[in-house]
C-alpha cells in the first residue's frame, strides 16, 4: 500500500516537472517565481529611490545656493582700509582743498611716484569719498589743524577686493588695478599700514556708484516704510473680509462670487499688480512716484487674499461650541464674532498675517513698476520720498559687473535671507506659543 | 444696540467689496490701455505678428521708427522656458510628495520639510542673483565640454532655476492631493500583495489624477507670471526660436524692459506692456479656472 503512494507521488511529480498536470504546478508567467519577485522589488526599490533623489536634488540646490551666496558675500562685510599720515596744512584747511589735503598724503608715502597717469593711479587708491571724512574728522577735532595725523581711511573698491582676495587676474574685472598699485599695496601691507576692519559703512550708507561706499541702510528702511504701509492697509481690510465671510455671510451666489474671485486674485501674477498701481495710483491718483507709500498700497493688494485665506482657515478652527455659549449668554452676533471668535483666532491670524509680510517683504518685480528702481543715496525719511526697498537694492547691484558689487550684491542677499528668517522664526515662536489645540 | 451691530456688518461687507474692487480695477485699468494699444496697433498684427522691437526710435526717419509688435517671440519664450521649467518641477515635485507621504519616516520628513520650505521662502530675486552668477556659468562649461554654445542668457537657465523655484510649489499642493487618497484604497491594494510602488502607481495616482494635473497647472501658471528669474537670467531680444541653448525673451521681461524708468505714459511701447500684462493675467485666469474645474469635475468620492 505504502509502495502504491510513493509510486503514484513520484508519478505526479515527474508529470509536475514535465508540465502535464495542471494541479502540482502552474506559472503564469515564462520566468520563474523567483525571478519576478526580485525582479518587483527592485522596481519597488528603484522608484523609492526615485522619490528620495528628488528630496537630495532640492536640498543640494538650496544648499549650494546658500553656500555660494555665503562665499560670495562674506568678504564684503570687511573692507580694507589705509592707515594714512594725513598732513592738515592749515592754509589748505582754510579753503577747503580736501581732496589736496588727501593727495598730498599720499604722495607722502611714496614720495617716488612722479609720472601722471601713475599719480592717478596713486590717487584712486583711497576711496572717492575721504575729502569729505576728513572734512568731518577735523570739524570734530579742530586741535590737529596744522598737525600730522594717522587716519584710518577707507581703500576703494578695487584695492579692497584685491587686497581681500589676492587675484591679481580677476581684479581686471574691476578695471582699477594696475601693476604699480599692486606693488603699492604690498608695501603698505608690509607697513602694517593696511588692514582689513569691519565695514561699518555698509550699514550705514544709502547706494553709491562706488561700490565701497554702497551700504543697504537706505533700502532697509525704505523696506521697513514698505511693509508699515502693506500692513497699515492690508491687515485691516483683509481680516474684515475675512469674518464677514465666515461669520456673516449668507450661503448665496454672491458669497460663492466673492471667494472665487478672491482665490483667483491669490493667483494673479504679482506684476500685474505693479501695473495696476501703476495706471491706478500713479496716473489716475497722481500719488508720488517712487514712494514707499505707493510700494505698500501694492504690496497690500498683492497679499490680502492671503491675509483673508489665512484669517478663515483660523476663524473655521475655533469650534461652533465657543460661538453658542457666547450667544447662550446673551452677546449679540458682533459681539460674539469680536469679543470671543476673533481672540480665540487671533495668533493663528497672526501667523498668516506674518507669513504674508515675509512674502511681501521679499517681493521685487511689482515695485519695479511703480518706479521704486531709482538709485537712492539718501535714507528716506518720509514715506512719500523717493525710496527702495532690500530686494530691489539686490536687482540694482546685480546689474553691476564689478566685483565690489558682486560681492555686496551676495551680502545684501545674506541681509535679506537672515531678515527674512527672523520673520519666519517670529510666526513660528507666536503659533508655537499662544497656539490653542481644541 | 440693532443699528450698531448693522453698521459693523456694513462696514465688514464694504471692506469684502473692496476686494472684489481691486479685481474690477486690475481688469478695467489694463483693460482700457490694452485697447488704447489695439486701437493703434491690430489685434491680428499684436497676436499673429512674429517681430517684436517696441522700441521706438528717436528720430522720425530712422528705420522702424514706428516699431513692430508682433508678440508671438515673446508668447513662445515664455511657453519655452516655462516648458523647462515644469520639465524641471513636475518630477521633483512629484517624486518628493509621493516619497514624503508614502515612504518618508517621521525623522526624515522633519528634515525635509523645512528644506522644501525654505525654498519656497527664498524671494524670486535671489533665485535670479544665483541662475546669472552660478547657474548660466556652469551650464556654459557644461555645454563647451559636450561641444554645444549656449548663450549666456539661456532659456535653459532662466528655466531650470524656475523649475527648482516652483518645486516646492507643486510637491505641497500634490502631496496634500496623494494623502488625501482614503487610506482604504492603499490597503486594499497592498493586502491582495501588490508592492508599494505598484500601489502607488495603479491605484493611488490615478486616484489623485484630477488633483495632480490641477496642481502641475497651477506650477505652469506660476511659471507664466514669474518675473525676477526671467528679467535676470533670461535675455530681451526677441528671438523667435524653440532652441533652449538661445536666448529667448517673455511676456513678463518684456513688460518690466518697457515700463521700467519710463516716464511717458502714451507711446505705443508702454501701452504694449499693457496688452502683454493683459494676455498674461488672462492666460493665468484660464490656467487657474481650469486647474479649479478639473479638481471639481472629476474629483473622486469615496465616502
Amino acid at each position: 500500500m505504502t509502495k502504491f503512494f510513493q509510486r503514484r507521488t513520484r508519478i505526479a511529480m515527474d508529470r509536475a516537472k514535465k508540465k502535464k498536470s495542471p494541479f502540482l504546478y502552474k506559472s503564469y508567467s515564462s520566468k520563474p517565481k523567483h525571478k519576478r519577485i526580485r525582479k518587483r522589488k527592485a522596481q519597488e526599490r528603484r522608484f523609492k529611490n526615485m522619490g528620495f533623489i528628488a528630496i537630495v536634488i532640492s536640498s543640494l540646490f538650496l544648499a549650494s545656493l546658500l553656500w555660494n551666496v555665503f562665499m560670495t558675500g562674506k568678504s564684503a562685510f570687511m573692507e580694507a582700509q589705509i592707515l594714512l599720515p594725513v598732513k592738515f596744512d592749515s592754509a589748505l584747511v582754510e579753503s577747503e582743498d580736501y581732496r589736496d589735503i588727501v593727495h598730498n598724503s599720499l604722495m607722502g608715502l611714496f614720495p617716488d611716484v612722479v609720472k601722471r597717469s601713475n599719480k592717478r593711479a596713486l590717487f584712486s587708491m583711497v576711496s572717492r569719498n575721504t575729502h569729505n571724512e576728513l572734512q568731518s574728522y577735523i570739524e570734530e577735532n579742530p586741535q590737529f589743524i596744522g598737525t600730522t595725523q594717522d587716519v584710518w581711511v577707507a581703500a576703494s573698491s578695487a584695492v579692497s577686493v584685491f587686497y581681500k582676495r589676492h587675484l591679481y587676474e580677476q581684479a581686471e574685472r574691476g578695471g582699477k588695478i594696475v601693476p604699480a598699485e599692486a606693488a603699492w599695496i604690498t608695501e603698505l601691507a608690509r607697513a602694517g599700514r593696511m588692514e582689513l576692519k569691519f565695514n561699518a559703512m555698509f550699514f550705514k550708507n544709502g547706494d553709491s556708484r562706488e561700490a565701497e561706499q554702497a551700504g543697504i541702510l537706505a533700502s532697509t528702511i525704505g523696506s521697513f516704510f514698505t511693509i508699515l504701509v502693506c500692513i497699515v492697509m492690508a491687515f485691516p481690510l483683509g481680516v474684515a473680509t475675512a469674518i464677514y465671510l465666515e461669520e456673516f455671510a449668507k450661503k448665496n451666489w454672491f458669497t460663492d462670487f466673492i471667494e472665487i474671485n478672491i482665490n483667483n486674485l491669490a493667483a494673479v501674477p504679482s506684476i500685474i499688480f505693479g501695473l495696476l498701481g501703476l495706471s491706478i495710483y500713479l496716473n489716475l491718483f497722481g500719488l508720488p512716484r517712487s514712494s514707499a507709500l505707493v510700494g505698500g498700497m501694492v504690496l497690500a493688494l498683492l497679499i490680502l487674499p492671503v491675509i483673508v485665506i489665512a484669517t478663515r482657515n483660523s476663524l473655521r478652527a475655533v469650534p461652533p461650541s465657543i460661538r453658542y455659549a457666547a450667544a447662550a449668554l446673551g452677546a449679540t452676533p458682533t459681539q460674539v464674532v469680536f469679543h470671543h471668535t476673533l481672540i480665540y483666532a487671533l495668533p493663528g491670524i497672526m501667523t498668516g498675517v506674518i507669513l504674508s509680510i515675509a512674502r511681501a517683504f521679499g517681493e521685487t518685480a511689482p515695485l519695479l513698476m511703480i518706479g521704486m528702481v531709482a538709485f537712492i543715496a539718501d535714507i528716506p525719511k518720509t514715506i512719500l520720498g523717493p525710496a527702495t526697498t532690500l530686494p530691489v537694492q539686490v536687482y540694482l547691484w546685480s546689474n553691476n559687473p564689478e566685483l565690489g558689487f558682486v560681492e555686496k550684491t551676495a551680502a545684501a542677499i545674506m541681509v535679506l535671507l537672515v531678515l527674512m528668517i527672523l520673520i519666519n522664526l517670529l510666526a513660528i515662536y507666536i503659533r508655537k506659543k499662544y497656539e490653542i489645540k481644541w | 444696540m440693532a443699528k450698531f451691530e448693522s453698521l459693523i456688518k456694513a462696514a465688514l461687507l464694504a471692506c469684502t467689496m473692496l476686494s472684489v474692487l481691486v479685481t474690477a480695477l486690475i481688469i478695467a485699468s489694463v483693460f482700457s490701455e490694452t485697447m488704447r494699444f489695439f486701437s493703434e496697433v491690430s489685434v491680428l498684427e499684436f497676436f499673429f505678428g512674429t517681430e517684436w522691437s517696441p522700441q521706438t526710435a528717436l528720430r522720425a526717419d530712422q528705420a522702424g521708427s514706428s516699431g513692430a509688435f508682433g508678440a508671438i517671440p515673446v508668447f513662445i519664450g515664455t511657453f519655452l522656458v516655462t516648458l523647462i521649467a515644469m520639465a524641471v518641477a513636475a518630477p521633483l515635485g512629484l517624486f518628493a510628495a509621493i516619497y514624503l507621504s508614502v515612504y518618508a519616516s517621521s525623522g526624515f520628513r522633519s528634515w525635509a520639510k523645512p528644506v522644501l520650505e525654505i525654498l519656497a521662502g527664498v524671494p524670486s530675486v535671489v533665485y535670479g542673483y544665483f541662475a546669472v552668477i552660478t547657474v548660466a556659468p556652469l551650464l556654459r562649461a557644461f555645454g563647451e565640454s559636450i561641444g554645444l554654445s549656449i548663450a549666456s542668457e539661456s532659456a535653459m537657465t532662466a528655466g531650470t532655476v524656475m523649475g527648482i523655484m516652483i518645486t516646492p510649489y507643486v510637491m505641497s499642493l500634490s502631496e496634500d492631493v496623494i494623502s488625501a487618497v482614503p487610506k482604504s484604497l492603499s490597503y486594499g491594494s497592498l493586502a491582495i500583495g501588490a508592492t508599494q510602488s505598484e500601489t502607488i502607481k495603479r491605484v493611488i495616482l490615478p486616484a489623485a489624477l484630477p488633483g495632480i494635473v490641477s496642481a502641475l497647472l497651477l506650477g505652469v501658471s506660476r511659471g507664466v507670471g514669474e518675473t525676477m528669474v526671467v528679467v535676470m537670467a533670461a535675455g530681451l531680444a526677441a528671438n523667435l526660436t524653440i532652441n533652449p541653448l538661445e536666448s529667448v525673451t517673455t511676456a513678463t521681461v518684456q513688460i518690466v524692459t518697457l515700463l521700467v524708468g519710463d516716464h511717458e505714459f502714451d507711446s505705443n511701447k508702454t501701452l504694449a506692456a499693457f496688452a502683454l500684462g493683459f494676455s498674461l493675467f488672462f492666460m493665468t485666469l484660464l490656467l487657474n479656472v481650469v486647474a479649479l474645474v478639473i479638481v471639481k469635475k472629476y474629483r473622486e468620492r469615496y465616502d
